[in-house]
């Protein structure tokens, strides 16, 4: 390269590449005074302030205020971490033209006089216009992509996301606006009769910028898509607030019978439920090897084996003296039991009743015994007492009831 | 008709079929012609396709409003009237206790897990859910906080509100039958007059 002036050149280098050092030097403090909005001015040294002033990275916006980022510092931070919230869409498309434009004529007037050097670095100059141009539009619409696909989930409340739907569909306009600005009938007439001009303003730049405009386009449609929908949900959730709290106020509301009405409303019209049974049907007989077959696939109960219930004994009875002499005291505990129920008028159970008393007899003998006396009653005695038996099924499989326990109580005459 | 066997029947036993539901089922709907082609063979049922307004959700209603079909109707209209409230409760329940900052709609998905996590430690939002629960469209005799959402969730379940992808999973997704029910309210708020408001004000807007 042959600049102007290699000395300044070389100056430009050395002062940029120091200054961007310095950005990386205190990254970490320069990120929370991004994320803060101020710097922490005690995390640096008295020179590494200075500095930082100097390099037009730190600036003090009002003498009473903390140091902050530049603003241009900040934006390339927000570009970098696409923090949706800070970043900010340039669609000054005016300027731009402007600057394309002077440099065209620069170019062209280098040439004429046969500068060929300087001519190179205005071309150059130019093509890196023209890339910022293309540039901006290709960041802004990322940007908008980028909030479209978070559903503009970087703020919280759905009232702050319609506000941001309709910013960006602001800044959308602006860059559609910025485009229109664009003539290419001028960019034409610019780059006549030569080749490199041509080919970076005619063909490259425009075809970039239909790109653009189709996406600008496709984002403007999907914005407004959401928009519609933000707008429904809040509504939805206006409407249930309140009917919630109107319902509420009035609990005995009852709307107007529209079932009855000459014209039923089709929301109200929900007719009863059918359901569809169907049984085997035994009329084909070419189907009753199908059916023989679906019988014989019908999966079988397994098997219960049931648990060894401990059941009581009577075959023999009464053998001997000291039976009998257990079977009497047995048959006096029921009846106690009985004179119990008939004193006390209410329910008891037998079981509860067998553990109070701390009779030692077996839980089931006792229970045969109680259903016993109250079989052997005369019929007028049996209907005062009424019997109540609790019972389960011995297994899921088997729908054998048990009986647990037997409530014995007085029947109200 | 054969291929539409399974739809008819899901029809006739009174679910809503949504784009949630049935997706499938639910695009067949969509055509006019199966349109013609199910009311024509529930035509001897005395039924036929009702949709809401956007047609989001179809289900089925009578052809002809005999003596039989009005009391029918009365008696669902009763309880859809009854189970307003506990709906719109249990809506914002949940838009408050997931920290949502909209309503439910269809697709949404819940996941029974985390609103039990996140009622649990909240005193106010426990008690509010205990007192939906008791509700008696939702019918919990339960004291725990635990059971009582299973109940909740599975009248809801039931009603085909809420759909459940996966019987041993314990996430939901919301159905289509949510846009009947604001629809339904939104159409007796408008029919009655009720001075229940659903567009945000000025100010919001600005």
């Amino acid at each position: 390269m042959a600049p102007l002036d290699t000395a300044t050149a070389s100056n430009l280098f050395t002062i940029g590449a120091e200054r961007l050092a310095l950005l990386g030097k205190h990254h970490k403090q320069l990120m929370q005074g991004y994320l803060d909005g101020f710097i922490d001015e005690s995390a640096f040294s008295e020179g590494a302030l200075k500095k930082l002033i100097a390099a037009r990275i730190l600036w003090r916006p009002d003498e009473q205020q903390p140091l902050a980022l530049r603003p241009l510092v900040s934006e390339l931070i927000a570009s970098m971490v696409a923090d949706e919230n800070r970043r900010q869409i340039n669609a000054d498309v005016a300027e731009k033209l402007e600057q394309i434009r002077n440099r065209v004529q620069a170019y062209r007037d280098a040439q004429y006089k046969g500068d060929y050097s300087v001519a190179e670095l205005q071309l150059q100059r130019l093509t890196e216009h023209v890339h910022d141009l293309s540039g901006q539009f290709e960041e802004a619409i990322d940007s908008l992509w980028h909030r479209l696909n978070s559903d503009f989930g970087f703020v919280s409340s759905l009232d702050d996301k319609i506000r941001e739907n309709e910013r960006a569909q602001k800044q959308l306009r602006r860059l559609l606006d910025g485009l229109d600005l664009l003539d290419f009938t001028e960019l034409i007439e610019l780059s006549e009769g030569n080749n490199h001009l041509r080919k970076l303003l005619v063909s490259q730049l425009q075809s970039q910028l239909s790109s653009h405009h189709s996406s600008l386009l496709e984002v403007q449609k999907r914005l407004v898509e959401l928009l519609a929908k933000f707008r429904q949900q809040q509504s939805r959730s206006l409407l249930i607030a309140n009917m919630a709290a109107f319902l509420r106020q009035h609990p005995k509301y009852q709307p107007a019978d529209y079932p009855n009405r000459s014209e039923v409303p089709e929301l109200f019209n929900q007719s009863a439920a059918i359901k569809p049974h169907a049984a085997i049907a035994l009329d084909k007989a070419s189907e009753r090897q199908v059916l023989a077959e679906l019988v014989r696939s019908l999966p079988r109960p397994a098997a219960v084996t049931l648990l060894d219930t401990q059941s009581a004994n009577f075959s023999a009875l009464l053998q001997d003296e000291e039976i009998a002499a257990r079977q009497q005291a047995l048959k006096t505990d029921v009846e106690n039991f009985y004179l119990r129920v008939i004193d006390q008028g209410g329910k008891l159970s037998a079981l509860s009743y067998l553990e109070q008393q701390a009779l030692e007899w077996d839980s089931e003998i006792w229970l045969y015994q109680i259903i016993a006396e109250y079989q052997a009653l005369p019929v007028d005695e049996k209907q005062m007492f009424a019997i109540l038996r609790e019972e389960a099924p011995a297994s899921d499989f088997n729908s054998l009831l048990l009986i647990r326990d037997i409530s014995i109580g007085l029947q109200a005459a | 008709m054969l291929q539409h066997g399974p739809l008819l029947e899901r029809l006739l036993a009174g679910d809503f079929i949504c784009k949630i539901t049935e997706e499938d089922a639910y695009r067949h709907l969509s055509l006019e012609q199966t349109q013609q082609d199910i009311n024509h063979y529930l035509r001897p049922l005395n039924r036929r396709l009702v949709s809401n307004d956007d047609h989001s959700v179809y289900f089925l209603g009578y052809h002809e409003l005999n003596k039989d079909a009005r009391e029918q109707l009365s008696s669902q209209f009763a309880l859809t009237v009854q189970s307003l409230l506990p709906l719109l409760e249990w809506l914002q329940l949940v838009q408050e206790t997931m920290g949502r900052d909209s309503a439910l709609t269809a697709g949404d998905t819940i996941k029974l897990q985390e609103f039990v996590l996140r009622t649990e430690d909240n005193q106010s939002l426990r008690q509010r859910l205990s007192q939906l629960a008791s509700d008696r469209f939702f019918n919990s005799q339960s004291e725990q906080l635990d059971s009582q959402v299973k109940q909740i969730f599975r009248r809801l379940k039931e009603h085909g509100y809420l759909l459940q992808p996966h019987a041993e999973r314990q996430y939901y997704i919301v159905t289509g039958k949510i846009d009947y029910l604001i629809d339904v309210i939104r159409f007796i708020r408008d029919e009655e007059h009720l001075p229940v408001d659903d567009t945000p004000t000025q100010e919001a807007l600005l």
